[in-house]
């Protein structure tokens, strides 16, 4: 450091005066009181007749002297006049006489009449090195500063340094406590809008989570049963902190409110976009979905504001369906007349499935996101278990993927289901029970008006499936389940055996059926005709029930098939 | 990393990515600009919702005094986060 003193002892005289004074500055807990003592510790140490103290503000990389509370402080850059010397030098400066020094600014003593003599302006650095600010002392009395002063200034300017560091430190502990009960409080509100219980539509099972990053984001949902049906909502207000957890708030309170005063989708869309452009600071805005099912119809009719993607999955194909968002966000700009809506019909057994970017964007330890192919793929693997299954299963997939890694974004999920209309029998594992099978399919066939064209089919490949069973799983003595479910244009059917080891239909080798009679084999050709059959074919085995689940599709719509099954899980 | 500058043929150009971190330093840039203004993409790796908002509100102050901001070059990787976020509706995009 430069401006080492020349002197290398204090006398104890002046280390008694020190200690002294410096005992003083571990009371104040505040930055104006602490100023004030370190002032006055300066002035009696030096006598001294005026003090004061600018502090450094690294992120501007300016020099504040705080006046007092409520009057504006002065700021000078660290690099102007006597202080910013001191600063950019870190080194002590004792200039005897100020008008005949350059670097001196008279204003100040035009401004307040005072006389300044002689000054002595030193830095004040931490015990990390950090320069916290710069102290002038004036007017010494009956004289000027000499090298003791220097000295002694030196050694008081240190434990000053100290002082304040920790009362800024402190306040800035208190600020973010501050801001944190702040954050909690935005949360607490932006919690309490959330629906408290799902309502229940028949032939539908809605699942939603809501989960919070540590720093508010702004997500929200809404599954609400209003006069025109089921309404639908996911939003997600940009930034992070109070205001977006706030600003979706007030749009969820809007559009009900719009809702209850009879609006149509259209209208609400557009008086809730409106209303949130005229609020809404110029950057920001919210993406959100606003969709209302029509639970007799089966349609789903929905804007989106720059919430995406949308998906649909259509349980009769396997299909997974994306939509792109209707409109630009919510708030961006001012909307004459909405966009067109986009329609979308659930058949039995599809889902909608909303996930906000917190789930897409969730980082690995690697860096890479959640992504869209994983929920696609959980969405095919479980929707059968229902919507329940598929949130739990996104979400313990999330946090799998995430691992050590922190939640950066609210995650909020709405996952909506139409109930698969099916129906379940389960039967002895004997050849006698075929006769009672084929009849029990045709009888869910009629109850559940699935295309009576498609009946013989499937009767085919229950007996081909259910034969294997008996004759390969002579260890079970459990019974055979059977699950008739109506899809879009068709059927799905599925055959659950017990306790049984896996065997994959869907892997059993092809026969080749162009071979010459002499090459041919028994066996085996059953499989080979039922993969061709059927629109799709899967199976499933599950280590922990010893259970294997094999389920197959057929529609109207592809009816003559000769393509080839496919397999998933294992 | 982002850098942002007026490029030989006066559009902006701007590098990398556009996110929260870099936000603050795009829009104190774009801040300065007026008229028409051409934001070349080309080389712009990424685009958070902090960035959109930078975008928003720069075109929403050039709007204000007949000017604009137009998009230039925006790549696939671009082109779909404008498209998921609807603000392919509010950008003339090139």
């Amino acid at each position: 450091m430069k401006g080492v003193p020349k002197r290398s002892r204090l006398s104890t005289q002046d280390l008694e005066t020190l200690l002294g004074v410096t005992s003083a500055l571990a009371a104040p807990f505040d930055l104006m009181t602490m100023l004030g003592a370190v002032v006055d510790a300066a002035k009696q140490v030096l006598k001294a007749d005026r003090g004061s103290v600018w502090l450094h503000e690294p992120s501007t990389d300016e020099l504040v002297l705080l006046i007092a509370t409520g009057i504006a402080p002065v700021r000078v850059h660290s690099g102007a006049g006597l202080v910013g010397a001191c600063a950019r030098e870190r080194a002590v400066i004792n200039v005897p006489d100020c008008y005949a020094d350059a670097r001196f600014d008279p204003a100040v003593d035009r401004a307040t009449g005072y006389k300044t003599r002689c000054m002595l302006t030193l830095p004040l650095i931490d015990h990390h090195d950090r320069l916290v600010g710069v102290m002038q002392v004036l007017n010494k009395a009956g004289g000027v500063f000499d090298a003791d002063d220097e000295q002694l200034a030196t050694a008081l300017a240190a434990q000053c340094a100290v002082a304040l560091q920790r009362v800024r430190m402190t306040e800035q502990l208190i600020e973010g406590e501050k801001m944190r009960q702040a954050l909690e409080m935005a949360r607490v509100v932006q919690m309490s809008t959330l629906p408290s219980s799902m309502p229940s539509v028949d032939g539908y099972e809605v699942a939603c989570t809501f989960r919070p990053a540590e720093l508010t984001g702004g997500d929200t949902y809404d599954v609400a049963l209003i006069e025109p049906g089921l309404l639908i909502v996911l939003g997600d207000a940009t930034g992070h902190g109070i205001a977006p957890a706030l600003t979706v708030t007030q749009m969820q309170a809007m559009l009900r409110m719009a809702f209850r005063l009879g609006a149509d989708l259209d209208r609400a869309y557009v008086q809730v976009n409106n209303r949130l452009a005229e609020t809404l600071a110029d950057d920001r805005f919210v993406t959100a979905f606003i969709g209302l099912l029509d639970p007799r119809t089966h349609a789903l009719r929905f804007h989106s504001g720059g919430q995406g993607p949308i998906f649909h999955f259509r349980a009769a194909d396997g299909a997974f369906e994306r939509y792109k968002p209707t409109s630009f966000p919510l708030g961006a700009m001012p909307l004459a007349s909405a966009r067109p809506s986009v329609t979308l019909a659930l058949a039995p057994g599809d889902l909608l499935v909303l996930l906000s970017d917190g789930f897409y964007e969730q980082l690995d330890a690697s860096g890479n996101e959640f992504g869209e192919h994983r929920v696609e793929a959980l969405v095919r693997e479980r929707h059968r278990d229902g919507a329940e299954a598929v949130r739990a299963a996104i979400l313990a997939a999330v946090d799998a993927h995430a691992g050590a890694t922190p939640q950066a974004d609210d995650m909020t999920a709405v996952i909506l289901r139409r109930a698969g209309l099916g129906m379940s029998r389960t039967f002895a594992r004997d050849f006698a029970s075929i006769d009672a099978m084929v009849s029990y399919s045709a009888e869910a066939f009629d109850r559940l008006g699935i295309d009576p064209t498609l009946l013989a089919a499937i009767d085919f490949v229950v007996e081909e499936l259910f034969t294997n069973m008996v004759k390969y799983a002579k260890g079970s003595t459990r019974e055979v389940r059977m699950d008739v479910v109506a899809i879009g244009g068709g059927v799905e059917v599925t055959l659950t055996d017990h306790d049984v080891e896996p065997f994959d239909v869907t892997r059993a080798p092809d026969v080749d059926v162009g071979a010459p009679v002499e090459a041919r084999r028994p066996g085996g050709l059953g499989l080979h005709l039922i993969r061709r059959m059927v629109d799709a074919i899967e199976y499933r085995y599950s280590d922990a029930t010893r259970e294997s689940r094999t389920t197959f599709r057929k529609t109207a719509a592809t009816a003559p098939h000769d393509g080839a099954g496919t397999a998933t899980g294992g | 990393m982002l850098s942002i500058d007026h490029g030989p043929d006066g559009a902006v150009v701007a590098a990398g990515r556009l996110d929260a971190a870099q936000a603050h330093a795009a829009q104190a840039f774009l801040d300065r600009t007026t008229g028409v203004v051409t934001l070349d993409c080309r080389a712009l790796e990424y685009i958070s919702s902090a960035g959109l908002g930078v975008l928003l509100k720069t075109h929403k102050r050039l709007l204000g005094s007949g000017g604009k901001l137009r998009l230039t070059g925006v790549g696939p990787h671009l082109k779909d986060i404008f498209t998921y976020s609807g603000f392919d509706q509010l950008f003339e995009i090139g």
